[in-house]
């Protein structure tokens, strides 16, 4: 008796669902897409890509910006290039952002290292002026390795400071 | 200061074979001298001057840092095989006149050998030899050495101890700016040696290989020639024409690597395709470091 009662509750719902289309079911609450008002005329879909300008304007570029024009020192202490580059018998190139390319290092926790890379031209003329401008700055003779192969100057000791003033005094 | 020796321009390579007897002829006959040594009796036409009047058919369409010039080339034409050069084209001096960092050609063109390598030497350990579970004969008494299985390495037919195992992969990546330094580092070599052609376009008159190779052997190119252009269509006659020769091929630019600048002695480049080039391998140096894979869009991706 209990089990025919819950089998028509149960079969209750699958007629619901086998009706035909069209007409609405008040009695569940439910409304389903299929029974919407049946329209005649459907209009495709239209693609628009009006909108995909608000998401295009998020996509972050890939490129690094030139830095506008400054003349002299900008308040972060940034100091631009000279306009025409120092006629020296070498060059030293920016890095990509823009920054004097002069790092230190740190080995064995007690060897320090100051690295000018992106060299070009003669760079055993560079080895003897920095050689010379680090004599008078700290009267020390300091030793310094020259790597021709990929154009770079190690001297021993930690002086990016002095060296980045140094070389943004001539123009590089 | 590091002395570049590759154009060496000494006496003609070909009086050193020459005998010290008036009566022999200068060559012998049955001599094979390779096409690639430099001897000046081939007349191969000299690079345009620095400061050649010429209006450039081509300008750098990047800035040019002030300290350096562009490299001027001639602007040949495949249309005639003794066709004059159209004229003179400028190319950016960090892409083609860039200081030839050996070791990064060869890390490359190892690398470029190397990372598609699996190698499937494979042998069986002990216990992956069928047999040998059992200990052979008693421990004691039999008076032979004692032994725990038939297939230890000392036994023959036993399994190897320290072999190849499995199949092992030498993939490896290098960074991508040393890839890219590859590449300019080979495309200013080539510029160096005489041995890059610019020409503006593909087109021959002929799909027949015999003109190409009279062209090629008429302007001294070399022994093979790779054909470098943009895009995916080419022109029938140069597919047709370099089908079936060896030494002669044509690639696409995305293709251009190290290993096939290495392999052909001169490489022919078309004016579009310097300028894409130019544009995505300059990229890399004003480039900041991925935030999401270069694969997905950026807004100003080359």
């Amino acid at each position: 008796y209990l089990n025919s009662y819950m089998h028509k509750a149960w079969l209750g719902p699958s007629s619901l669902c086998c009706r035909t289309p069209g007409a609405p079911v008040s009695a569940a609450g439910l409304r389903f897409v299929s029974d919407a008002a049946p329209e005649d005329n459907r209009s495709p879909i239209i693609e628009s890509t009006e909108e995909y300008k608000y998401v295009e304007r998020l996509i972050p570029s890939s490129r690094i910006p030139t830095p506008p024009k400054h003349t002299g020192p900008t308040p972060s202490g940034w100091i631009p290039p000279a306009d025409s580059p120092p006629s020296l018998p070498y060059m030293i190139r920016r890095s990509r952002m823009h920054n004097i390319p002069i790092y230190t290092d740190v080995t064995n926790s007690n060897r320090k290292l100051t690295l000018i890379r992106k060299v070009e031209g003669d760079i055993w003329a560079l080895e003897k002026d920095v050689r010379q401008y680090l004599q008078e700055v700290t009267g020390k003779e300091l030793p310094t390795q020259v790597n021709e192969v990929t154009m770079t100057l190690k001297v021993k000791g930690h002086f990016d400071k002095e060296l980045k003033d140094w070389l943004v005094s001539k123009g590089f | 200061m590091l002395r570049f020796s590759f154009i060496f321009r000494g006496r003609g390579v070909a009086k050193r074979f020459a005998s010290s007897f008036s009566n022999e002829s200068a060559l012998p006959p049955n001599l094979l001298l390779p096409t690639n040594l430099v001897d000046p009796d081939r007349l191969k036409r000299p690079p345009p001057p620095a400061d050649s009047s010429l209006p450039p058919l081509r300008k750098c369409d990047a800035a040019v840092p002030a300290h350096l010039t562009p490299v001027q080339t001639w602007v040949e034409s495949l249309e005639r095989q003794d066709s004059e050069p159209l004229g003179v084209a400028q190319l950016h001096p960090d892409v083609f006149a860039v200081p030839p960092r050996l070791d990064i050609l060869h890390s490359v063109e190892t690398w470029q050998r190397n990372y598609k390598r699996i190698s499937h030497a494979h042998t069986k350990v002990r216990s992956e030899v069928s047999g040998g579970g059992r200990k052979p004969w008693k421990q004691k008494g039999s008076g032979r050495a004692r032994h725990g299985s038939i297939r230890s390495p000392i036994w023959r037919g036993g399994g190897v101890s320290h072999g190849p195992r499995g199949p092992t992969s030498y993939y490896y990546m290098l960074p991508m700016k040393v890839r890219v330094q590859g590449l300019k580092v080979g495309l200013s070599s080539k510029m160096a040696q005489d041995d890059l052609h610019i020409v503006d376009s593909l087109n021959i008159p002929t799909p027949d290989s015999q003109y190409l190779l009279d062209l090629i052997r008429h302007r001294h190119w070399g022994e093979s020639v790779l054909i470098v252009d943009v895009g995916e269509d080419f022109s029938e006659n140069i597919l047709q024409a370099t089908a079936n020769l060896k030494t002669v091929n044509v690639i696409p630019a995305i293709g251009l690597n190290v290993h096939s600048m290495l392999k052909h002695e001169a490489i022919v480049l078309t004016l579009e395709t310097v300028k894409f080039l130019e544009d995505k391998l300059l990229w890399h140096d004003e480039r900041y470091t991925p935030l999401y894979p270069f694969k997905l869009p950026y807004s100003d991706f080359p």
